[in-house]
């Protein structure tokens, strides 16, 4: 009886406003938050100045980093997408190698190691050349296009890739030229395929910048802290912070929503007003676009120059020495950069490395204080342990949620929805510090220790995204089953538990795999609140040491790295073992 | 969903190390025997991790001293300069006293307690050595300093008082990042409490000097939770006990005699009630 009034859309939205009405109850009435709000810190001047104004800057460095780290991403992107598909083996291997060393290592680590130990392998006069212009701004700009400017890589390369060889044979066969087939064929078909993805990345650009506080710039998150901690307002600082970013987040997914929308390939009698919309939007670049097709058809190659003159053949054959040459000098840069490379290598201190690894991969343990977090383990272990709780923890929470979000239920669906958005548009360098100082302590009134703290952020955070994956999973589900195990009488948990679930769950390992790997690299970001992970015990040993910077953080860097190539290597043997189409069947 | 929501919050119990309970923290520290200090870790040289990975420190001393008088065991919390003040200040408070290099100012006053003074100190400017001939060249110097103190606020006023109307003043993530920022080059001086700046420049002897006077003072008080007389009373008995019997004076000079790494004579006393 309640299941026939529950599918009613009136009983859904009533549901959804009491489940709101009760929680405003609760926490205006019943829950005591022992914390007296005052939002006038931001508009008054107070002893340590204006905070707004503190944050404005703040918001106003964000905007900028994320600007020019997109540009550099972007350019970084293409530039190695379309080296990773060259025939010259050379450059198919840097490009390569770029992509898998800086996806395969946390931002904080690179930024660390661009920040701390990078300016030591410069001349004294260069590096103080570059101390001289903005150092750490440019420093976290760069970083962070340069990193996310590996993930674009894979999209694009990805998407060319993506290309069936046959349209390519109709459309040579019918007669277009390389460049018209890149130009009408190539080019609108990749762009289709890569906006989605190449979009979630500039999303995840705009809040890794908030990792660029780590090194003294002074963005969001750093005005956010300091204004906490000069006010000790935690709750106000956390809330203008985390609207900011999500007012971003909506902003960028808005912008990407609508060039979607624009891409979409629609019948002309079936045109949404929104597709309208993005059209009215998109025209300054259809009509820049039309008049450079113009301008193409004015400069082509018309039939009498077939025949080659001699000045032509000349120029042709002196392009391709050109290129040989241009070949030769990259592999002599590439020595250069190896030799380079292997000369850093034996200068190494490594005595310094040999000492400290053991504490590098197990901090103290077993030799901690008994009051000590599990007798005084971190570093590695600590890092795996974290990320192993959290991802478990995660799962069930993606697992739920994801459900959830596929269900025709409003009352379940819409919560599980804004908790997906909620959190998947806020960094978690703000997710950590949310839980460690204010709702554990605030709202469910435990008192953890920061391991556990960042531990649950994490678990809370990936959940978000296992969610996403899971949705994926089920929605790639034919439907037909649905209906099948529908009529022959299984519940809803039944269905999804006996049909949907073991399929859905097998496609979603390699994801799974690769969500554990970023949970992995993500756990540098305890860091902040002190957890004795492997990015603490190396700023730890590098505190200690301080002459060793560039010893210290190649070391971690490389043991992240390992880590998590080798997870994402076994990722991808996965992914080629559960998807039947590219496994060739042999007799 | 309710299946998720009892799972989350039996994880969440689970996962607390300790729930604690409200309460007058004296009552409490006294059942329990366990005093929780809120220590940094990367502050040389009052908290901070040596050689040997132990974590060691003039704050460390006094902590492990004031639980021992008080016949407690120590716990050891990691705070940093953002968190410092923020861990007394919850119901119930995640630390019962902290001891962080932490000035004792009147607006933190309005939102924790303080023991009596029991370190002595005052801001300074640390510079290469030679860069800094008269004190008016800092104005134009780049200075580092560290986030979420004071320290930056005193600069930027004391540079603008010198006559630079737009200081370059820059808050790093810490000491560690703040020293490395002098040592590298990429600001000229530092500045913070002065005997934080002879730990750091320890490291490098013959380096680095302290330039110009004292531009603040900075009496260290332990921080407390609010509103509790019982407890502050035991830790400032304590405290004047350990100044009275010269174990005050042991623990000083092991950090900062004339024999130790930074040397800092000790000219002012502790408050005494008779």
């Amino acid at each position: 009886m309640f299941k026939r009034y529950f599918e009613k859309v009136w009983v859904q939205n009533l549901t959804l406003l009491a489940l709101v009405g009760l929680v405003v109850y609760y926490f205006a009435f019943i829950f005591e938050f022992k914390y007296d709000f005052d939002w006038a810190v931001f508009v008054t001047e107070g002893q340590y100045g204006h905070m707004g104004h503190l944050m404005v800057n703040g918001i106003n460095t964000t905007l900028t980093i994320t600007f020019y780290s997109a540009a550099i991403a972007l350019f970084m992107g293409t530039v190695f997408g379309l080296a990773r598909l060259s025939g010259f083996k050379p450059v198919y291997w840097f490009a390569t190698s770029y992509v898998e060393l800086f996806r395969n290592t946390p931002l904080l680590i690179q930024l660390f190691f661009w920040n701390f130990a990078l300016p030591y392998a410069f001349p004294e006069e260069i590096r103080f050349k570059l101390f001289e212009m903005d150092f750490e701004f440019w420093c976290a700009t760069i970083g962070c296009g340069i990193f996310t400017g590996a993930f674009m890589a894979e999209i694009i390369r990805a998407g060319i890739q993506s290309i069936p060889k046959g349209l390519l044979e109709a459309s040579y066969s019918s007669g277009l030229t390389f460049s018209q087939t890149l130009r009408k064929i190539i080019l609108p078909l990749a762009f289709r395929e890569i906006i989605p993805p190449l979009g979630s990345e500039f999303l995840n650009n705009m809040k890794n910048t908030s990792l660029a506080m780590t090194i003294g710039v002074t963005e969001l998150c750093w005005s956010m802290t300091e204004v906490y901690s000069l006010t000790y307002r935690t709750f106000e600082a956390f809330s203008v912070a985390t609207l900011v970013y999500l007012g971003l987040s909506l902003t960028i997914a808005g912008i990407l929503y609508i060039v979607n929308e624009r891409l979409k390939i629609m019948p002309r009698d079936q045109v949404t007003p929104l597709r309208r919309l993005a059209d009215i939007l998109f025209w300054p670049f259809d009509a820049l676009g039309r008049r450079m097709e113009v301008i193409f058809w004015y400069f082509r190659k018309s039939p009498e120059q077939k025949t080659i003159s001699p000045l032509r053949r000349l120029l042709k054959a002196s392009a391709r020495k050109l290129v040989l040459a241009a070949k030769g000098l990259f592999v002599a840069a590439l020595a250069y950069l190896l030799y380079m490379v292997a000369l850093a290598l034996v200068h190494f201190n490594w005595e310094i490395i040999w000492a400290n690894l053991k504490t590098l991969l197990i901090w103290r343990f077993p030799n901690g204080d008994e009051t000590e977090f599990f007798m005084g383990l971190g570093g590695l272990a600590g890092s795996v342990l974290m990320a192993v709780i959290s991802i478990t923890g995660s799962f069930f929470i993606g697992l739920f949620v994801g459900m959830g979000r596929t269900a025709q239920n409003r009352a379940i669906r819409i919560p599980c929805t804004l908790y997906i958005e909620l959190i998947r548009g806020v960094p978690l360098i703000l997710v950590i510090l949310w839980f460690y100082q204010a709702i554990l302590e605030f709202v469910f009134k435990v008192d953890v220790h920061a391991f556990w703290a960042a531990t649950i952020a994490m678990t809370f955070f990936f959940g978000a995204y296992i969610a996403e994956t899971v949705r994926g999973g089920i929605e790639n589900i034919p439907p037909g089953q649905v209906e099948a195990a529908k009529a022959s009488g299984l519940t809803y948990f039944q269905t999804m538990r006996k049909i949907i679930l073991p399929q859905a769950l097998k496609q979603m390992l390699p994801a799974l795999v690769g969500m554990f790997i970023a949970a992995f690299k993500d756990t540098s970001l305890a860091y902040i609140i002190g957890v004795m992970e492997l990015t603490r015990a190396a700023y730890a040993i590098n505190n200690r040491i301080m002459i060793y910077p560039f010893e210290i953080y190649t070391t971690v860097a490389v043991l992240y790295f390992v880590c998590c190539y080798f997870m994402s290597l076994y990722a991808k043997r996965l992914e080629r073992k559960l998807s039947p189409e590219t496994v060739r069947i042999e007799m | 969903m309710r299946v998720l929501k009892i799972f989350a919050l039996t994880a969440l119990l689970v996962m607390a190390a300790s729930v604690a309970f409200a309460g007058p923290t004296y009552d409490r520290v006294m059942s329990e025997k366990v005093v929780k200090a809120g220590l940094s870790n990367q502050g040389i040289p009052f908290g901070f991790i040596d050689d040997k990975n132990e974590w060691v420190g003039f704050d460390v001393d006094m902590a492990t001293e004031i639980a021992k008088r008080l016949g407690c065991k120590l716990e050891k919390v990691v705070v940093n300069n953002n968190t410092r003040i923020s861990f007394v200040q919850t119901n119930p408070p995640k630390v019962d006293m902290v001891l962080s290099n932490m000035t004792h100012k009147r607006v933190r006053d309005e939102k924790i307690d303080f023991s009596i003074t029991y370190f002595f100190d005052g801001q300074k400017f640390l510079a290469k050595k030679g860069v800094v001939k008269d004190v008016k060249d800092l104005a134009n110097l780049k200075v580092g300093s560290m986030q979420g103190t004071t320290s930056i606020v005193n600069a930027t006023a004391y540079l603008k008082e010198l006559g630079n109307p737009n200081p370059q003043v820059t808050g790093y993530d810490g000491e560690v990042a703040m020293f490395e920022a002098l040592r590298s080059g990429r600001v000229q001086a530092i500045t913070t409490d002065s005997t934080i700046l002879l730990g750091y420049a320890a490291k490098v002897p013959g380096q680095f000097e302290l330039v110009g006077d004292f531009i603040s003072d900075e009496p260290y008080g332990i921080g407390l939770p609010q509103d509790d007389s019982a407890w502050r009373d035991a830790i400032n008995f304590t405290l004047q006990d350990i100044w009275k019997d010269g174990t005050y004076k042991t623990i000083y000079d092991k950090w900062f005699g004339p024999d130790s790494k930074y040397p800092f004579p000790l000219t002012s006393k502790i408050e005494m009630w008779p």
